[in-house]
C-alpha cells in the first residue's frame, strides 16, 4: 500500500490515524488568542495508580450506595469533594489475566493473546481516541507524564508500557518522567526569532526525511512480518510529522504562562511531593488550555519511600497484617489527598465564562488491579463535569462484571467523541448520565 | 454428550510437564485436556452450561478438549479455569467438586491453559525484526565512537519480556527516535572533548587536617552542652531558668544531656588514639559525620584512567567486615559503588593499596573512600546497637594515613576508534570530500556490512553542506549527519533480508552480526565481519574457531551477566530492601558480590569445561574475600573471585547454597519457600507452575498470628484453588528453609512481631518434604542431591533460555526438536555450558531468518 501513497500524501489524506489539525492558520490564531469567549471545552484526565488498593478500605460499604453513602475513612481528604465524584464497583476487563499490570490494559481492555502467532498484543486506549477528537485546537494533542523507574519490572505495579497511553497500533506511547522534563515542554518558551525557528523545523524534517531514505531501502529487503515491526519506526516518524506540522502552526505563539505563574521544579524531587508539582503542572496546563487530554502514571514506590515506608511497593501490595498493610493504608490517605488537593485547584480556577475547570474536567482515578492479584471490581473513582456525569453517588453496577470499558464509552460519548464504542464496551453506562 | 465426545478423537496425553518434552518428542506437544475431566464438567457443569441450554452463552458441551484449538476455545476455557478459581461457579446452590477433584481439574486446566497459550502464540519459527535493545546500543556506540553514551533517557527493554532480546516486545515510539539523536549527537560530541587529555597530577590528601578540627569542635560542643546542662540543674533546672543557659526549655536540656552521653565517648576515644594525629579511622556516628575521604572532583573534560591510592590499617582486633575500603562515585545525588579491598596492614605497618577508575567523559564526579556500607538507615540503626553494646559505637575496622589520585595515567577512551571516524585527511583531498568519505565509511561501519543507499547517503552529505554553508567547522558539520547515521533503522534494526527471496538462510554477513550480538552484545569486529562477508563463516569449523574466540574475549561478560541475570531472573535480588539492623552481615558489599558470585559460577563452568550439574552442587566455590567472610571460609585474600574448595560441614556449593539464590527467595524479612520453591521449579526442574491465579480470594484464616513459615503456608494447602500448585512448591522451599532471607545458616526460625519487633518466638525447622514426583528428602542435603539428579530436566531448562535468549523470539513449540537436538549433543560430555552455545550457533535455526 505504502508504494502508492507518499508519506505525505498519507498524513494528508489519512483522517483517522493523524488527526492533522485542520484550520486556516488565521482562525486559529484567534482562537488561541481567546479573542471570542468559547464555551470551555471538556479535558479529560487519568491517573493510574499502579497496585491496587487497600481491599476492603477503599471502596464505600456495597451495600451503601446512593447518595447518602458513608464516604471510606481512609479516602477521608476527598470527602469535602464528594458532590462532585462518583465511586464506581463492578467495572473489569473480561480479558485481564496478569496479576502484576496495573496500567498496561487499563485505558484499553485489550486481550494480550487476541493475536495468533503473538505473546503480546495490545490496542489504542481512551485518552489517545479522546485525544483524537479533543486535540485538534490545543498545542499538544495529549499529554502524558510517568515517573522515573516506574517502567522497572515489579517496580509500581504498572507493568509493560512506558505511560498509560497506547496508540493506534496499540504500542506504547512515552511519557514525561519527571516535573522538571514536564514543566520545560509545557511552558518553557523559546526566544529564538521566528525565522531561526523556522529554519530548524526545516532541518528536522529534513532530518526525517533523511532517516527515511533509509528506511525505505530497509522495507525493501524485508519479510512482510519485519516490515510489520518496521512499522512502527514509520508511525514514529510520522508522529513527529504531526507534531511538526502543528508546531509549524503554533509558531510564533508564545506559550501562554499559568496565571498564577509556576516556577521551575527542582530535579531532585522525588515521590509524593512529586505527585504534588506533577497535579500543578497538570492544572496549569489545563489552565492555559496547552492539551485537553493528560494521563499520569503515578509513582509507588518512591511515594512510599517518601513517606517514610521501610518496604517496597510490591512488599506492601502483599498485604498482610501490620507494617504492609499500615504503608497501603498510607498510600491510599495520599492518593486521596493529592487527587483532593487537585481538585481543589481544578475548582479554584476559573473558565472565560466564569465557571471553573472543574466543570469541564472528566478525571478518572483508578487501576486494573484491586488488591494483590485481583482484576475484578477496579478501584474506580471519577470526578468533575467535563463528560456531563452526575456526581455524588457511590454506584454498584449490577452484573459483577460489568466493562470497564463502558466507562470509558460513557466518558468518549460524554465529551462528543464520534464513536460508536470502545474496546469490549456493551454500552453506555446510562447511571452516569441519569441524575 | 455424544457431541462432546466427538472432540476426544486425540490420544490423551497422560503425562504433563515439561518433563516429558524430552522423552516424548515435540510431535507429542498438544494442549489436550485427559478425557477423564469430561466426567467432571458432566456432573457439575452440563445442566446449564449444555448444548441445548448454554446459561450465559456459555456452551461446555460442544467445547473441544484440545485447549490449543482456536483463541475461542482457549478463552472459554480461560473462564472455566476463573469461575472455578474465584468460587463462582458452581454457584453456592448447586453441587460442589470435591476438594480432590477440584484440584486434578484446576492443575490440569491450568497447565494446560500455558501450553495452549503458548502454541497459540507460536509464530512458527520467524525471528522478528530486531531493535538493538539498550544494552546493545550502548555498547555499540561505544565500539563505533569510543565513548560509552548516557542512556538513562531510553527506555529500559528489561521491562516488557522475559530477555531483552526478544524482538517482538522491543518497541519504537517517536520520543525514542529523538532520543536516538540527542544521545548521538551528545556522545560524538563528548569524544571529540575526550581528545584533550588534561596534565596528569598527583593530589594527596590528609584527612586528619579535616577531620581533626571538626571532632575538635564536635567534642568541645558535647562538652559545653553538658557542662550548661549541670549548671542549669544547679539553677533550679526548671523551664524558667532554661533560657539562661542556652536551652529552649527543660525537655531540650535533657535531649542536649542526652547527645553528650551518645557522641562523647566515641569522639574523646578518637581524639585521644595517637594514629589520629596523623590520618583519621573510619568513624561512624550519627549526627556529627560519617568519616569519609572525598578526592577532589573530577570534572566532564577530565576523563581518563585514574589511580586511588590509599595508605592504611586495619584495626585487628575488630571483625573482618570492617576492614574494608568502600570506593564509591557520586554524580549528584546518585552514589555508584565501584568496589572494595581489604586492608590487612596493621597500625605499626600500614600499606598502600591502589584503586583504579575511570573517569568517563561529560561526567562531573565525586570519588570517595569510606568503610562498607548498608541500605537506607543501615548503618545508623547499627550504631545504635554497637553504642548499647560497647559504648561508643561501630569498630573502626579502618585508620587512613592519606590518600592520592593520581592521573589521568591513560585516556579514557580505546585508542583508535576515535582515528576511526575521523581518520588523518589525505593532503590532496579537498573538505568535502573527506567529508564525504567520513560520512559513507561510518555509515557503511555502523551498518554492520549493509552498504547505505546513495539517496540516503546524499541526504546526509547535503546537510553537511548546509551546516558548513552556515559557518560550521568540518568536525561540527560532520556530527550532524553522523548522529542521523545512528538514528537510522539500519543501525537501529538487525536487518536480515537473507538476501535471497528462495533462501531462509542468513548471508555470512548476517550470520556474523547475529553471532556477535549473541556473545557480545555488541557488532562483529572485523575479523569476524569479513570472514562473514566472505562466506567463510559459514562452513562449520570456522563457526566453531570463530564461536570460541567470541567466548574467549573479554566482550563475552556481557553475554554472561545480561543472559544469567534475565534466564534466572536476578533482578529479584535488588528488589526488596534488607534491614541493617536484622541483617547486619548482609550489606552492599555482600549484595553486590552475591550477583557477581553467580556470574562468576558460570564463567568458570565455560573457562574450566565444567559439567553443569556444578550449578546444582559442586564440591567448590567461586568467591572473593567478601563472601568468603561472609561464608566463613578461611584463606581467600584478594577481592578477585576464584575457585576454592567447599569445607567440610558448609552448605555451599552449588546455586542453592548461594547468598543470591536465598536473598531473591525472600521479602528482605522472612524467607519465602514459596518464592524459592517457585524459582527451583522454573529454573532447575525446569517444569514452571503456572502463573499465580487472579482473583483468587485472599487468605486471611492466619492473619495476625506469629507463626513459623510452615504453618503459615499449611493455609495454601486448604483451599483446592492453591492446593493444586502449592503442593508442588512449597516443599521444595521447606527443604530450603533452613537460609535465612539473607542466606545465612539456621537451625532455628526466628520470628519477630509485636511493637518495633520487639518479640521474638523460635520455631523449630523441619525441612523434610516430598518432591511432585514422589521422590522424599529429610534435609537441605537430600534435597539438594536430588535436584542433582535432575540435571537433564535442568540442561534442557537451560537451552530453552538461551534460544529464546540468542534467536530474540519466544521458545516456541517448533522449538522443540532444536532444544532435544542440543540436549542430546551436549549430554555425554557432561552437558559443557559451551557445547550449549556451540550446538546452537550449529544449528539450522540459529543461521536461517
Amino acid at each position: 500500500m505504502k508504494k502508492h501513497f507518499t508519506r505525505r500524501g498519507i498524513l494528508r489524506s489519512s483522517s483517522t490515524l493523524l488527526a492533522l489539525p485542520f484550520m486556516e492558520s488565521i482562525g486559529f490564531r484567534k482562537f488561541a488568542s481567546a479573542t471570542q469567549v468559547v464555551a470551555p471545552p471538556p479535558r479529560m484526565v487519568y491517573l493510574g495508580m499502579g497496585f491496587g488498593v487497600t481491599a476492603d478500605k477503599w471502596f464505600p460499604e456495597r451495600e451503601d450506595t446512593g447518595s447518602n453513602y458513608t464516604f471510606p475513612k481512609i479516602l477521608k481528604p476527598l470527602e469535602k469533594h464528594r458532590d462532585g465524584l462518583t465511586f464506581i464497583q463492578n467495572l473489569m476487563h473480561q480479558h485481564s489475566q496478569d496479576g502484576h499490570s496495573g496500567s498496561t490494559f487499563w485505558l484499553t481492555g485489550a486481550n494480550r493473546y487476541a493475536v495468533p502467532g503473538q505473546s503480546f498484543h495490545n490496542s489504542v486506549s481512551v485518552d489517545q481516541v479522546a485525544a483524537e477528537h479533543l486535540g485538534d485546537e490545543t498545542r499538544f494533542t495529549s499529554i502524558q507524564l510517568c515517573a522515573k523507574g516506574n517502567s522497572n519490572s515489579g517496580g509500581d505495579g504498572h507493568g509493560p508500557g512506558l505511560s498509560l497511553a497506547w496508540n493506534r497500533l496499540g504500542k506504547p506511547v512515552s511519557g514525561l518522567d519527571t516535573p522538571i522534563a514536564a514543566f520545560h515542554r509545557l511552558f518553557s518558551n523559546d526566544d529564538t526569532p521566528l525565522e531561526k525557528l523556522q529554519a530548524q523545523l526545516k532541518k528536522q524534517r529534513s532530518v526525517l526525511d533523511t532517516v527515511m531514505a533509509d528506511a525505505k531501502s530497509v522495507q525493501r529487503k524485508l519479510s512482510k512480518s519485519d516490515n510489520e515491526k518496521l512499522d512502527e519506526y514509520f508511525q514514529s516518524v510520522r508522529e513527529i510529522e504531526v507534531r511538526l506540522a502543528k508546531e509549524e502552526k503554533w509558531l510564533g505563539v508564545e506559550k501562554k504562562k499559568p496565571n498564577p505563574p509556576i516556577d521551575e521544579p527542582g530535579e531532585s524531587l522525588v515521590g509524593y511531593p512529586e505527585m504534588g508539582i506533577m497535579a500543578d503542572l497538570m492544572v496549569a496546563a489545563m489552565q492555559v488550555d496547552a492539551t485537553r487530554v493528560l494521563t499520569y502514571r503515578m509513582p509507588v514506590d518512591t511515594v512510599i519511600a517518601s513517606l517514610g515506608a521501610g518496604i517496597s511497593a510490591h512488599t506492601m501490595s502483599h498485604y498482610s497484617h501490620g507494617e504492609r498493610r499500615d504503608v497501603s493504608e498510607m498510600r491510599d490517605l495520599h492518593n486521596a489527598k493529592f487527587l483532593s488537593s487537585f481538585i481543589d485547584k481544578l475548582k479554584a480556577s476559573k473558565e472565560p465564562d466564569g465557571s471553573s475547570l472543574f466543570d469541564h474536567s472528566c478525571l478518572t482515578m483508578g487501576t486494573n488491579l484491586f488488591s494483590v492479584h485481583t482484576l475484578r471490581n477496579c478501584p474506580t473513582l471519577v470526578a468533575g463535569g467535563g463528560a456531563g456525569f452526575q456526581h455524588g453517588r457511590h454506584l454498584v453496577m449490577d452484573d459483577e462484571k460489568t466493562p470497564l470499558c463502558n466507562l470509558w464509552y460513557s466518558q468518549l460519548k460524554g465529551i462528543g467523541a464520534d464513536v460508536d464504542s470502545f474496546g469490549d464496551s456493551t454500552g453506555v453506562i446510562n447511571e452516569l448520565f441519569e441524575a | 454428550m455424544t457431541l462432546l465426545r466427538r472432540y476426544l478423537y486425540l490420544t490423551t496425553v497422560a503425562c504433563f510437564g515439561t518433563f516429558a518434552y524430552a522423552q516424548n518428542g515435540a510431535e507429542s506437544i498438544n494442549a489436550i485436556m485427559p478425557e477423564k475431566h469430561f466426567d467432571i464438567l458432566e456432573k457439575y457443569c452440563l445442566d446449564c452450561h449444555d448444548a441445548a441450554i448454554e446459561k450465559g452463552e456459555v456452551n461446555l458441551e460442544d467445547l473441544s478438549f484440545d485447549l490449543g484449538t482456536d483463541l475461542q476455545t482457549a478463552e472459554t476455557w480461560q473462564k472455566v479455569l476463573n469461575s472455578l478459581n474465584t468460587g463462582e461457579m458452581p454457584p453456592e446452590d448447586k453441587d460442589q467438586l470435591t476438594d480432590e477433584e477440584k484440584t486434578v481439574l484446576l492443575d490440569d486446566l491450568s497447565n494446560h491453559l500455558v501450553t495452549a497459550r503458548k502454541i497459540l502464540s507460536d509464530n512458527g519459527g520467524e525471528v522478528t525484526l530486531r531493535r538493538l535493545n539498550r544494552r546493545e546500543y550502548a555498547n555499540t556506540l561505544e565500539e563505533l565512537i569510543g565513548v560509552r553514551p548516557d542512556i538513562t533517557n531510553l527506555p529500559d527493554d528489561q521491562a516488557n519480556a522475559k530477555f531483552d532480546t526478544l524482538g517482538a516486545s522491543l518497541f519504537f515510539s517517536s520520543d525514542q527516535l529523538e532520543q536516538y539523536l540527542n544521545t548521538a549527537r551528545r556522545t560524538l560530541e563528548l569524544a571529540t572533548l575526550a581528545q584533550k587529555t588534561p596534565e596528569p597530577g598527583i593530589t594527596r590528601i590528609e584527612p586528619e587536617k579535616e577531620y581533626n578540627p571538626h571532632y575538635l569542635k564536635v567534642a568541645g560542643d558535647l562538652l559545653d552542652r553538658a557542662q550548661r546542662y549541670y549548671a542549669w540543674e544547679l539553677a533550679g533546672g526548671t523551664d524558667d531558668v532554661a533560657k539562661a543557659h542556652g536551652f529552649l526549655d527543660g525537655w531540650q536540656a535533657g535531649r542536649q544531656l542526652n547527645s553528650f552521653h551518645e557522641y562523647y565517648p566515641q569522639v574523646s576515644k578518637y581524639l585521644a588514639a595517637p594514629e589520629n594525629k596523623t590520618g583519621a579511622a573510619f568513624m561512624l556516628t550519627i549526627k556529627e559525620g560519617f568519616t569519609q575521604i572525598k578526592l577532589p572532583v573530577l570534572q566532564w573534560n577530565q576523563s581518563g584512567k585514574y589511580i586511588i591510592r590509599v595508605r592504611a590499617s586495619a584495626y585487628e582486633d575488630d571483625p573482618d567486615r570492617f576492614r574494608y575500603l568502600e570506593f564509591t562515585r557520586k554524580v549528584d545525588q546518585n552514589a555508584e559503588r565501584l568496589g572494595w579491598r581489604k586492608v590487612s596492614g596493621s597500625l605499626r605497618k600500614p600499606q598502600v593499596i591502589e584503586f583504579e577508575i575511570d573517569h568517563p567523559p561529560g561526567l562531573k564526579a565525586n570519588y570517595m573512600v569510606h568503610k562498607r556500607t548498608h541500605e537506607d538507615r543501615g548503618d545508623k540503626n547499627l550504631w545504635t546497637e554497637f553504642r548499647k553494646e560497647n559504648g561508643y559505637g561501630t569498630p573502626w575496622g579502618i585508620w587512613v594515613d592519606w590518600v592520592e589520585i593520581e592521573g589521568p595515567i591513560a585516556p579514557g577512551i580505546e585508542p583508535g576508534r576515535y582515528e576511526n571516524v575521523y581518520f588523518d585527511k589525505p593532503a590532496d583531498q579537498s573538505a568535502p570530500d573527506y567529508a564525504r568519505d567520513v560520512i559513507r565509511r561510518f555509515a557503511e561501519r555502523a551498518f554492520r556490512g549493509e552498504t547505505p543507499s546513495p539517496e540516503f547517503l546524499d541526504h546526509l552529505y547535503s546537510r553537511y553542506d548546509e551546516a558548513v554553508a552556515e559557518g560550521a567547522n568540518l568536525k561540527q558539520a560532520l556530527i550532524d549527519p553522523l548522529s542521523i547515521i545512528l538514528s537510522s533503522p539500519s543501525f537501529l534494526y538487525m536487518v536480515e533480508s537473507t538476501g535471497n527471496e528462495d533462501s531462509e538462510l542468513l548471508t555470512g554477513t548476517e550470520l556474523a552480526v547475529r553471532l556477535a550480538f549473541f556473545l557480545w552484545s555488541a557488532p562483529p569486529d572485523d575479523e569476524l565481519l569479513s570472514l562473514g562477508k566472505s562466506g567463510k563463516l559459514s562452513q562449520p569449523e570456522m563457526l566453531t574457531a570463530q564461536t570460541q574466540r567470541l567466548l574467549s574475549d573479554p566482550r563475552s561478560e556481557r553475554f554472561v551477566e545480561s543472559f544469567v541475570h534475565q534466564w534466572l531472573e536476578m533482578h529479584r535480588l535488588g528488589m526488596f530492601a534488607f534491614s541493617g539492623r536484622q541483617f547486619p552481615y548482609f550489606d552492599n558489599a555482600v549484595r553486590d558480590s552475591a550477583r557477581d558470585e553467580i556470574f562468576q559460577m558460570v564463567r568458570t563452568l565455560m573457562d574450566e569445561k565444567l559439567p553443569l550439574r556444578n550449578l546444582l552442587k559442586s564440591d567448590y566455590l567461586v568467591i572473593n574475600d567478601v563472601l568468603a567472610d561472609y561464608y566463613e571460609i578461611e584463606g581467600v585474600t584478594g577481592h578477585e573471585f576464584r575457585k576454592v574448595p567447599v569445607p567440610k560441614g558448609s552448605p555451599r556449593g552449588g546455586l542453592l547454597g548461594t547468598v543470591a539464590f536465598a536473598a531473591m527467595g525472600s521479602d528482605g524479612q522472612r524467607s519465602s519457600p514459596v518464592e524459592r520453591g517457585a524459582w527451583v521449579l522454573r529454573h532447575l526442574l525446569n517444569n514452571p507452575p503456572p502463573p499465580a491465579p487472579p482473583n483468587v480470594p485472599q487468605l486471611s484464616r492466619l492473619e495476625g498470628e506469629v507463626l513459623g513459615v510452615r504453618e503459615l503456608q499449611k493455609a495454601h494447602q486448604e483451599e483446592a484453588q492453591c492446593a493444586q500448585c502449592h503442593r508442588k512448591i512449597d516443599p521444595i522451599g521447606y527443604g530450603l528453609e533452613n537460609f535465612d532471607a539473607a542466606g545465612l545458616w539456621r537451625d532455628m526460625e526466628i520470628v519477630k512481631s509485636g511493637k518495633k519487633n520487639k518479640q521474638q518466638t523460635s520455631f523449630e525447622i523441619d525441612p523434610s518434604g516430598k518432591l511432585s514426583n514422589g521422590t522424599t528428602f529429610d534435609d537441605y542435603y537430600q534435597l539438594r542431591d536430588r535436584i542433582a539428579d535432575e540435571v537433564d530436566n535442568f540442561a534442557y531448562g537451560l537451552t530453552e533460555a538461551l534460544i529464546t535468549y540468542g534467536l530474540g523470539r519466544p521458545f516456541g513449540f517448533t522449538d522443540h526438536t532444536l532444544a532435544e537436538e542440543i540436549v542430546v549433543k551436549t549430554k555425554p560430555g557432561g552437558y559443557q555450558f559451551n557445547e550449549f552455545i556451540h550446538a546452537l550457533v550449529q544449528s539450522k535455526p540459529f543461521q536461517t531468518k
